[in-house]
Parts: structure tokens; C-alpha cells; sequence
């Protein structure tokens, strides 16, 4: 029979897995591990859960930076009351994780372990430029490494559950005006996978477009960046041509596939540039309501 | 290990496997079994729902271990003794509870919500319900409970179920069965599990066409935990049911086909759900795999490969009148159009789950005998006593059926499969035993509704008068018949709608598929073709410059006239009526779709309002006498004897207020025994819609006649005329003498002392009105309706949102308004998931996952408007509804999506990926 221990503190965590060698797993929520093991997918000897270590749950507001631990939940990301204000696509991310019943437990951490291609978690991160705190179980001390380079390809994380720990994530807060947009499209409004998910965060200077970070997904087997797309609006103004042309250079970038039960490779393709569009228009202007009112409040 | 923590208030521990879904430890260790399973234990479905430290979780995808040294809170711990929380009165009241499955779940999301907002908005509440699935309600009346429980927390609303205060017609009782329901106590079949139960499972094809070469149960037979494995060697009896399905057999004999993906081969009887599923393994099948095929017109291909019979048809149905060539020659416009639907699953959030047990009983000469009894939701417990009873060669007194409270069915639990199925496991092992689908089992193997192929030809004149149809429509009935025999016949009828046609030349056929098996789904094969027609009536006024409504309006079939089959109805049309009722909402829908259009030029969001009628055939073939009983018991309370199943509907707590008015009482002092073949006399097969007519008809005749008997009885003890005698509240007697009083106890007694009956036998009896030899098949009795739909569809991705729905239907008299509301509400959320998302793909759909159902979030503004023509023969006027409300909800909607993405949408569901496909092709025409 599998044993569940409840960790108290970051280290017994690591301690318990390093003891087990392998055959202990980290649990957060749950939602995607019980659904594995009844499948007999994993077997592990021991599930370590880290969702009641102290500090874990906590959301801390840096000027520079915003850090959300290991055991936060989608939900409690969702009514975060900054996330709710200035980084609304993360807020809004957080509500597309299956349902609230859901939300109420499953951890952003988990989502990105869990490396599914298109975690609703995962492509928000690419766009936030998020990074993980990985911590090995009886090794160095936590590194932090960029969220873009943990996800691999379909369910494979080069984060290991069995031996290592997310402990928490963070994503820079850009000096200058910013603002980020979340767009999802599925076959009813909730509680599906998506047909494409698409997170921008755009970056101004002045009237310019500093830099901007588009994350879309599924178009590869893993949520990716449209590097190219990004690159041509990196000082250019923003308007409807330059987007449109953004948007059918993020077209191009993608190689989604045809999915039976969702929706053809043929559709993914024909909507990204709309998509696209749409969320970097939210994000800019996002981005200029934040220069006009630092205090400004979500729509 | 062991797991302590606290549920419902009191510290609790278990010892068990700490990886064991919370659900299952519920259910099975806990017995608490208000919390319902839904789904395979994928979190897709809501109905699991607890609270764990206050937050609406999936206890389905919880491990046990996680709850330790937390709080959990199931619907049972809702209610402080018998004061119920003020969201469970709220959702009695409302009437959010129809089947019940989804409520335990819904109202701990509501409450999770409550507690930590308590006043939310609608959105809020709308979010907070979106991940759990109802298919019965259309979430409405859920919002609306939630609306009202909140403003009762506050302090600004009852917190207990008002008592009734109007009589018991047309007012809006309360439902029987609610509190039961609110509190966890409704005990449904998977919740009943008596002592030495044993578990079955079905070992299924998972090819699509397949020749059985070898089956081999030897190993499997050895297995640790086996009590049986069954194949079609030990089918006693009939190994089929062809009075429902030919040629489906309840086993398959080696060498025989299996002609869809589920098709059963064997079962097993074991010692535990584990140890069956093993067994299910070891069985050694060879399958020799055939071509298979999903589409009708593959099938219908000369020398296509034979999957029944020789030319894959099943049955063919024909109607024509009028001379069809002349009509159309001499027609202004023709139109030639084609219409298809898709494979849905019923998805009611019970699975298929049964209870079999035998039971010692005696027959009438004393002698000791086994009956065996299946417990399960479905339509007619009586057909289903009938072909358990031929499949085990037993006399029908040794075979017994009960309806327990039910989670949904719209027609899928018609199927008379798991009742046999689960009575020859009890017969073989002589233990009670639970057969429960799992959700993957059930969208493979439950029936479904028939994918239709409708094409048209209609003639019409400049100024919109129809003249000729044509209409040929193929019916996809899958692997097996499953009244697909039937079939072809509703969709004929359907296809000509409530209008005057001057000549019609129609033709429907069922034909066999390697789909699924195709067969009732509410509105039993009429919503495909209202589809059709309605969509083609649509395309019609659009060719010829004509309003739509407008279009209808002229064409509308009035009392008396010639109907599309040939014949005048028998009962009041009532189209007009409910056109006249929706027109104020149409032309203001019309006129903000076009201002908003003007008012967003060029951009991607486009408004569209469509219009669809419907009529809708309740009238039942066969026997026209249906037959209900009804006693005086002997402490003065009534009890009547009927079967009409409640799957969900409300129809006890209908047939309870029919007798109540009958017989002059309070429905309190009604019990209505329903729906078990060793209590209660057959009446007949139900749909939904023909409880209230046909069993209301019985119920309401044989009631009044007890009423009389009981009035002369209390005549004759208190020495007067009965006419001048009154019944208030128990007690007969003079109005004006309140010493001349008997109470109804009383008279029973005295019925009792004389020896007089006091269970009487009545009929509703409609032979005389339609004699035998003059009448068509079918009587002509037919609802109509017409819905309205506005839309806005995002013109660059397809996504479509319904925004508001106006739902006009002839009920003849609402005999329960917020049940009749309930229904259509629910019924337009089915007919909107037709539209929008709803496709069951044969072998590939797994569950909830990828069969999408509307969500809370899905739902529209709907305003439902009861148009009451009396019926000349229905209680007090009544006629059925049930499923007709969902015929015009499809069309309507793609009406509006056709107009507002100006292309004709002509295959459902109507995806984003289908939308922005015809937007495209639009696009490139006109380019
Ligand atoms: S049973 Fe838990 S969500 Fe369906
Ligand atoms: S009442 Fe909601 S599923 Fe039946």
C-alpha cells in the first residue's frame, strides 16, 4: 500500500525523497497524480504532499518581482488581490484550469510538472518569463531556472517528481509600462481542454513597443514562444498592420496537430493570427493604462 | 493507514489505502452516499463535490490521505437535524431539482461560494456552478436558488419551504421527492448495496465490426473472487429482445457478428468491482475483424458490405398525398436543400446502473418460489418485467422491476439490455448483484440519438405560400435495431412541421451503421428532422424576400385542416397562438441585432436572431386504454397505483396534484405508488411527455369515480343526497351541519365493513373517440412550439455565444408552471449543446471529457411563455410536453448563427471550426 506523508518543512520534503531513492513522489493538489496512479501510470511507495508546508501557500509582492509558492492554488492565485489588478491574464489563466473545484486545489507548480501541451499554467509562464526555485533531494541548494526550459515535450518535465521540488515560481515585474493578456479558445466557454491557448506580455517605451513575449500552445508538443513574431515588434508603435503581420508570423512559427475530439490542425492554424491580435491589443492596452494611472484597477 | 479527520462536524477515521479517491471512501467505507460519481473518476463532472476546509473540491480526484486532520462537510451534513440549510429550501423551492443527481454537488459549490461571498452576483454564482454538469435543469432555476438562498442568509427571505397555499392545479407545487433529493437521502440504484452483493461487468467488443471466432472462459472461470462467467450458452431463454431490438442478442453465439465498438460478448459475477474487472481480462476472445462503416449512405451503396440483412436497411416509412410534380412545376421557387446531424448521448449524470436480487416469495397456491428483482431506472418497468422474464423462460409473477429515484434518462435507460443482463447474473448466481456502467462504457454502449441525412425539395410562391415537399431522410440507426424500426416514422412526421403543405411526397428509412446503437432520445427521432425543416423553411424565406416569422405565420396549419400526413389532427393546433406569443420578442430582437450590427461595422462580432417552430406527436400507437388504480386506505389518505415513472421529470409529484384535485383533497394526503410491476397495473409505454396526458387521464378518471363511491358511502351513513355533501380537508358532511360529519377514515372503514372495494380500477380510454378501423397508427395528437434565438458569433474563430432564448409552447393547461419551466429550460440547454458542441464520435469519445454538454456558463437568458389551447380529451385540458420543448431549440439557433455569419449552416453541432469554415467559403464566393 502506497504511504502518504504529510511534509512540514521544505527539507523533510527533500529528506523523505532522497530516502526513498526514487520510488517517493511529491504530491501538491492531486488532480493529475490520482488520475495517474488509478491508470497505474506511476506506483509510487510514497507520496510526499508539500501543500501544508508553512510559507508555501504565499503569494509575496516584491517591487521587481512577484513570487508564488510551490503550494499556492489557482484559486488562491485567482483572487490574489495584486494579481487581480496587475497581471489579470494570470488571474484569468488561473480560472481556465478544468473548474473551480478544481482550481481550489491544483497548484500552478504542478500544472508546469505535469507538462501537458498546453497547460493553461505553463503557456501564462512563458509569457510572465516566469522561473521555478528546483531543489534536489539531498543536493545543493535550490537553483532558480527559467520555466521555458522544464518543459520538454508531451508529460515529461525536467522536473523529476521523485526526486526533486519546485518549491516556488517568480516572474519579473518590467519597470517600465507593462501589461499582459491571456486568450483561450475551447469548445464551450469551461471545464475543457483548450483549442488554443495564446499569453502575451508586451513591454512599452515611450509610444514603442520595448519587447514583447508571445506564448502560444498547443503548436508544438510543448507550450513555446513565437521568438520570430516577437522580434518584429521589438521598437515598432503599435498598430492594427503591425499586428496582423505579428499575428501571421506567429502563424507561421506553429505546427500544430489535428485533434479529433478539439478542433483540426487546419482551424488551430486559421485563428491564431486573430488570436494573436487580440491579446496583444488587451495587453497594450493594459500596458498604457498602467502608465497613465499606476494605481489603475482591473477591467 | 489511518486517516482521521472530521466530516460533517464529527471526528471520523478510516484505515484504508491513502491513494483511494475521498469519493470511494465515502460511498463505500462511510456509507455516506448522498455524494454522487458521475464520471470515471476524471473530475469532468461536478457531482462529487464536498467541501474540504470549506472549499468545493472533487472528492473524486482527492486522495483520502489529503483529508487528514481536515474538515470535510457532504451533503448530509448540510441540514442541522431537520432544519435544512437555506440553500436546500432554496432549491426545493425554485424547483432546481429535477433528477437530482447533480444537486448534492451543486448545492455544496453554491455553498463553498456563500460562505465566502455572501452576496455574489449572478456572474459569481454562474462561475462558481460552471464545472458542475446538470442535464435536466438547464441551470436556471440553480441560479436562481442560489439568488434567493443567498438573499435568505442575509436575512431577507423565509428559510423554510412555504406551505402551499393555491389549489393543487396549475399552481407550482412543490416536488414530492425534493427533500430527499436536497439532503442526500434519495436512495438511486449504485447507492443500494445489500449484504453478499456480487459485481458485474461486461466484457465488450472493442472493434467496430467483428466476427465472434473463439471465446474461452476457462482461465478466467479459475480466477480468485469469479462466481460466473456468462456467455450465451446460459441465456435460458430468448436470447434477445426483438420486440424492442431484432436480431440484437442479449449474448452473442460464436461465429456470430458484433457490429459496434461495446457490442457485450460475456459477463462476469465476482466477489468485488477488482476482482470482476480482472476476470474480464482473462476471458480469451479471437475476433476476426470485418470492414466497418459509420455512414448511412456507405451503407446504402450496392454491394456495400453487409452489416444486417442484405441491404443494411431496417425499415423505410412513406407518406405522399397530393400531386407532388404538378405542385412544384407550378411553384415560384424551388428549393433543394440537405441537412445532417450527428450521434448524441443522452448523458443523464447517472450512469447506467441497476440492482438485481432474488427475492422468496409464495405463489397463490402457498408454494415457495424465487422471484428475481431489478432495480434501475428506465421508462416502462412493465416491458422490461416482460423481456427479462422471456430472456429467463420464467412466468412474469417470478420477475419483478422497480424504478428507484432515477439520475436522468431522456430515452437512454429505455434500453432493456442491463435489465436482462443484470437479472441473468442474479439467476445464475442467486445473489444480489450491481451492474454500473462506467461513464467510457456508457457513451460506447448506451443507445444514442440517430444521425440523420434530411434532404428537401419545397416548393413556394412569391408571396411565401408552400406548395410541394419532397423530403428523403436516412436514419443512421447503428450496430442494432434498438427501435430504429420505429424511427423512420417519427422522422417522417416530423419533417412536414405544423404547416399546409398541397402536395407531399416523403420517405424515411433506418439504416444500419457500425455506429452505436441509435434509439430514444428525447423527442424520439422528431428533433433531427424539426431541424431540418425548420433551417430549410429559414433558407426558404431568405431566398424569397420574406420575413420568417411572417412565413410561418402564413403557412400555419389551422384546426380541421389537411396536415403533412395526409389527415386533420384530432386535437386543437395551437400554432398561431404560440407565433402571436414570441412575435413582441422577435421584432425587438430583430431590431437590437441590427443596431448593434450597424453600430460595429467591420469589426469580427456578429449578431444574428433566428426563429424555429416545431410540432411534436405525443399521441401513443397500439392499445388506447391506459389503466391506473386508486385506493382509500383505511386511515382516510389516498393512494394511487399508476406507471409513470419520475426519472428526473416530476411526474409523481404531477400525477399526485391530478388526484389531488380529482378527489377534492390536499396533495399531502395523496401517496402515489409508481413504477413497480409487483404493486402497480401497466400503463403503457411513457415518454415523458405522455405521463401527464395518458396515466394523468387514468389517474383523474378512476380517482373521481373513488370520489363518488366515497361520497355515496357518506351519504348513506349520514342519511343524505350526496349532491348536497362536501369534502374539506378529511371530512365529508353538510356544509351547514358540523354534527353531520364523517371523516374519510371513517368511510373507509364502512367501505371495508360492507365489503365494498376500496381500491378501485380505472381507465383513460381514448378507443371510442378514435375507432379502430379509422384511425391512422398513431393518434394525431400534436404539441406545438417555437423558439427564438439571439446570437452573437465572432466571425474570425467560430465561437458563437447565445445570448438570450425565447421559449413559446402549447401545453393545453400548465398543470405545474415552474415544472413545465424546468423542463423547457433544460430542454433548451439540450437543444443548444445539439447546436453548438454536442457529437458523440463512435470509438473515439471516451466520457465527459470530450462529449461536451452545456455548462452554466453555456446558458442563455431564457424566457419561456405556456400558451394554453385546451386539449379536448387531456386532463383538465393538459397535453404533453416533456420532449417537444427541445425540437425548436437547434434550429432556432442555427437560424440565428446562419444569419448572423450570412451563410447557411447545414451540419451539426455547429463548432467553431464548422462556423469559421462556412464563414470562408462564404467569404471566397463573394470575393
Ligand atoms: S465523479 Fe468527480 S467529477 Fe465526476
Ligand atoms: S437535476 Fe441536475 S442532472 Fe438532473
Amino acid at each position: 500500500m502506497t504511504e502518504y506523508l504529510i511534509a512540514t518543512t521544505l527539507s523533510e520534503a527533500l529528506a523523505l525523497l532522497a530516502q526513498h531513492g526514487g520510488d517517493a513522489q511529491v504530491i501538491a493538489g492531486g488532480t493529475d497524480v490520482l488520475p495517474d496512479l488509478r491508470a497505474g501510470k506511476k506506483r509510487p511507495e510514497t507520496l510526499v504532499d508539500i501543500t501544508r508546508i508553512p510559507g508555501l501557500n504565499q503569494v509575496v509582492v516584491n517591487s521587481d518581482s512577484v513570487t508564488v509558492g510551490a503550494a499556492t492554488t489557482f484559486s488562491a492565485l485567482h483572487a490574489h488581490p495584486f494579481i487581480q489588478e496587475r497581471v489579470p491574464a494570470l488571474a484569468e489563466a488561473a480560472r481556465s484550469v478544468g473548474a473551480l473545484g478544481i482550481q481550489a486545489v491544483a497548484t500552478w507548480a504542478g500544472n508546469l510538472v505535469q507538462a501537458m501541451p498546453a497547460a493553461d499554467g505553463a503557456v501564462v509562464a512563458l509569457a510572465l518569463e516566469a522561473e521555478a526555485l528546483v531543489w534536489n533531494a539531498g543536493g545543493a541548494p535550490g537553483e532558480w531556472r527559467a520555466v521555458d526550459s522544464l518543459i520538454l515535450g508531451p508529460g515529461h518535465s525536467a522536473v523529476d517528481p521523485t526526486r526533486q521540488i519546485i518549491s516556488h515560481l517568480r516572474f519579473p515585474l518590467p519597470a517600465a509600462a507593462w501589461g499582459a493578456a491571456w486568450r483561450r479558445i475551447g469548445r464551450r466557454a469551461s471545464l475543457v481542454l483548450p483549442i488554443l491557448n495564446c499569453a502575451v506580455k508586451v513591454i512599452l517605451q515611450g509610444d514603442l513597443i520595448q519587447r514583447a513575449v508571445i506564448a502560444l500552445a498547443p503548436v508544438a508538443p510543448r507550450p513555446c514562444r513565437a521568438s520570430r513574431a516577437e522580434l518584429l515588434l521589438a521598437g515598432r508603435p503599435p498598430s492594427d498592420a503591425l499586428f496582423a503581420e505579428v499575428g501571421r508570423m506567429a502563424q507561421q512559427e506553429s505546427q500544430p496537430r489535428s485533434s479529433i475530439m478539439r478542433a483540426s490542425r487546419e482551424y488551430r492554424m486559421a485563428i491564431i493570427p486573430a488570436l494573436v491580435r487580440d491579446a496583444l491589443w488587451t495587453a497594450t492596452h493594459r500596458a498604457l493604462r498602467s502608465v497613465k494611472d499606476p494605481d489603475f484597477a482591473a477591467d | 493507514m489511518l486517516i482521521a479527520f472530521t466530516l460533517n462536524g464529527r471526528p471520523t477515521s478510516v484505515t484504508t489505502d491513502p491513494t483511494r479517491p475521498l469519493l470511494d471512501v465515502l460511498r463505500q467505507d462511510l456509507r455516506l452516499t448522498g455524494t454522487k460519481q458521475g464520471c470515471d473518476h476524471e473530475g469532468e463532472c461536478g457531482a462529487c463535490t464536498v467541501l474540504m476546509d470549506g472549499a468545493a473540491v472533487r472528492s473524486c480526484l482527492t486522495p483520502v490521505g489529503k483529508v487528514s486532520g481536515r474538515d470535510v462537510v457532504t451533503v448530509e451534513g448540510l441540514a442541522h437535524g431537520d432544519r435544512l440549510h437555506p440553500l436546500q429550501v432554496a432549491f426545493i423551492e425554485t424547483g432546481a431539482v429535477q433528477c437530482g443527481f447533480c444537486t448534492p454537488g451543486m448545492l455544496l459549490s453554491a455553498k463553498a461560494l456563500l460562505d465566502r461571498q455572501p452576496s455574489p452576483t449572478r456572474t459569481d454564482i454562474i462561475e462558481a456552478l460552471d464545472g458542475n454538469l446538470c442535464r435536466c435543469t438547464g441551470y436556471a432555476k440553480i441560479v436562481q436558488a442560489v439568488v434567493l438562498s443567498a438573499a435568505g442568509l442575509r436575512g431577507e427571505a423565509p428559510a423554510e419551504p412555504a406551505e402551499p397555499h393555491h389549489p393543487p392545479m396549475g399552481g407550482s407545487e412543490l416536488r414530492s421527492d425534493s427533500r430527499d433529493k436536497v439532503t442526500g437521502q434519495a436512495l438511486y440504484a449504485e447507492d443500494m448495496a445489500p449484504p453478499g452483493m456480487l459485481y458485474g461487468k461486461v466484457l465488450r467488443s472493442h472493434l467496430h465490426h467483428a466476427r465472434l471466432r473463439e471465446l474461452d472462459a476457462t482461465d478466467a472461470r479459475a480466477f480468485p473472487g469469479v462466481y460466473g462467467i456468462l456467455t450465451a450458452d446460459d441465456v435460458p431463454g430468448l436470447n434477445g429482445f426483438p420486440a424492442y431490438s431484432r436480431e440484437e442478442p442479449v449474448l452473442p453465439e460464436v461465429n456470430s457478428t458484433l457490429r459496434m465498438v461495446g457490442a457485450p460478448i460475456a459477463l462476469v459475477v465476482a466477489e468485488t468491482a477488482q476482482h470482476a474487472e480482472a476476470a474480464v481480462t482473462a476471458i480469451r476472445v479471437s475476433l476476426e475483424e470485418l470492414p466497418h462503416t459509420f455512414e448511412t449512405n456507405c451503407a446504402l451503396e450496392t454491394g456495400a458490405f453487409p452489416i444486417a440483412g442484405r441491404s443494411n436497411v431496417l425499415a423505410t416509412f412513406e407518406a405522399a398525398h397530393g400531386d407532388l410534380e404538378g405542385a412544384l412545376s407550378n411553384s415560384d421557387h424551388l428549393l433543394d436543400t440537405a441537412y445532417d446531424t450527428a450521434f448524441l448521448e443522452h448523458a443523464a449524470l447517472e450512469r447506467e446502473t441497476l440492482l438485481g436480487y432474488p427475492e422468496q416469495i409464495q405463489d397463490p397456491d402457498g408454494r415457495q418460489q424465487v422471484r428475481i428483482t431489478v432495480v434501475g431506472g428506465t421508462h416502462e418497468p412493465h416491458y422490461q418485467q416482460d423481456y427479462i422474464a422471456q430472456a429467463l423462460a420464467l412466468p412474469l409473477e417470478q420477475v419483478r422491476v422497480i424504478i428507484p429515484p432515477t439520475g436522468g434518462t431522456f430515452g437512454g435507460k429505455q434500453d432493456p439490455w442491463p435489465f436482462i443482463a443484470t437479472a441473468l447474473m442474479v439467476y445464475h448466481t442467486g445473489r444480489p448483484v450491481r451492474l454500473a456502467y462506467s461513464r467510457h462504457e456508457s457513451f460506447d454502449a448506451s443507445p444514442k440519438r440517430h444521425p440523420y441525412r434530411v434532404r428537401y425539395r419545397i416548393g413556394a410562391n412569391q408571396d411565401g405560400q408552400l406548395t410541394g415537399i419532397r423530403v428523403r431522410i436516412d436514419c443512421n440507426t447503428g450496430g442494432y435495431d434498438g427501435h430504429g424500426q420505429y424511427i423512420a416514422n417519427y422522422a417522417l412526421t416530423a419533417a412536414g412541421g405544423p404547416y399546409r403543405w398541397t402536395a407531399v411526397d416523403g420517405m424515411a428509412r433506418s439504416v444500419y451503421t457500425n455506429g452505436p446503437k441509435s434509439g430514444q432520445y428525447r423527442g424520439f427521432g422528431t428533433a433531427q428532422s424539426t431541424f431540418a425543416l425548420e433551417c430549410a423553411l429559414d433558407e426558404l424565406a431568405q431566398a424569397l424576400d420574406q420575413d420568417p416569422w411572417e412565413l410561418r405565420w402564413k403557412n400555419a396549419l389551422a384546426d380541421g385542416e389537411r396536415s403533412f400526413l395526409g389527415y386533420p389532427l384530432a386535437d386543437s393546433v395551437g400554432y398561431r397562438p404560440v407565433l402571436e406569443a414570441i412575435r413582441p420578442d422577435y421584432q425587438r430582437f430583430l431590431h437590437e441585432a441590427a443596431h448593434f450590427n450597424a453600430s460595429h461595422a467591420g469589426q469580427p462580432l456578429r449578431r444574428g436572431v433566428g426563429l424555429a417552430g416545431m410540432w411534436y406527436r405525443f399521441g401513443k400507437s397500439g392499445s388506447l386504454r391506459v389503466e391506473a388504480h386508486a385506493e382509500l386506505a383505511l386511515d382516510g389518505h389516498l393512494i394511487v397505483y399508476c406507471s409513470a415513472p419520475d426519472y428526473g421529470q416530476g411526474t409523481n409529484t404531477v400525477i399526485s396534484q391530478i388526484a389531488a384535485e380529482a378527489f377534492g383533497v390536499s396533495r399531502r394526503q395523496v401517496e402515489v405508488i409508481n413504477a413497480d410491476t409487483a404493486r402497480v397495473p401497466a400503463s403503457g409505454i411513457q415518454g415523458a411527455s405522455r405521463a401527464t396526458f395518458f396515466v394523468g387521464g387514468a389517474v383523474s378518471q378512476v380517482v373521481t369515480h373513488l370520489r363518488q363511491e366515497t361520497l355515496g358511502t357518506a351519504a348513506e351513513m349520514l342519511d343524505q343526497d350526496p349532491q348536497r355533501l362536501t369534502l374539506v380537508d378529511d371530512r365529508i358532511g353538510r356544509p351547514d351541519d358540523p354534527c353531520q360529519q364523517v371523516t374519510l377514515a371513517q368511510v373507509a372503514e364502512e367501505f371495508q365493513r360492507s365489503g365494498k372495494a376500496r381500491r378501485l380500477i380505472g381507465f383513460f380510454d381514448l378507443s371510442d373517440e378514435f375507432p379502430r378501423e379509422t384511425r391512422p397508427e398513431y393518434i394525431p395528437l400534436f404539441v406545438t412550439g417555437a423558439h427564438l434565438a439571439d446570437v452573437a458569433v465572432n466571425l474570425e474563430t467560430g465561437e458563437t455565444e447565445v445570448r438570450r432564448m425565447v421559449a413559446a409552447h402549447d401545453v393545453g393547461r400548465a398543470v405545474n408552471r415552474p415544472d413545465a419551466e424546468g423542463q423547457v429550460e433544460g430542454s433548451v440547454l439540450m437543444g443548444l449543446g445539439a447546436a453548438l458542441m454536442e457529437e458523440h464520435l463512435p470509438g473515439q469519445t471516451t466520457g465527459f471529457a470530450d462529449y461536451y454538454l452545456p455548462t452554466a456558463s453555456s446558458m442563455p437568458a431564457i424566457k419561456v411563455i405556456l400558451v394554453e389551447t385546451p386539449s379536448r380529451y387531456g386532463p383538465y385540458g393538459a397535453k404533453g410536453l416533456g420532449e417537444a420543448a427541445m425540437l425548436p431549440a437547434t434550429p432556432a439557433i442555427i437560424n440565428a448563427m446562419s444569419r448572423a455569419v450570412g451563410a447557411r449552416l447545414h451540419s451539426i453541432p455547429a463548432t467553431p471550426e464548422r462556423v469559421l469554415a462556412v464563414v470562408r467559403r462564404e467569404l471566397q464566393a463573394t470575393q
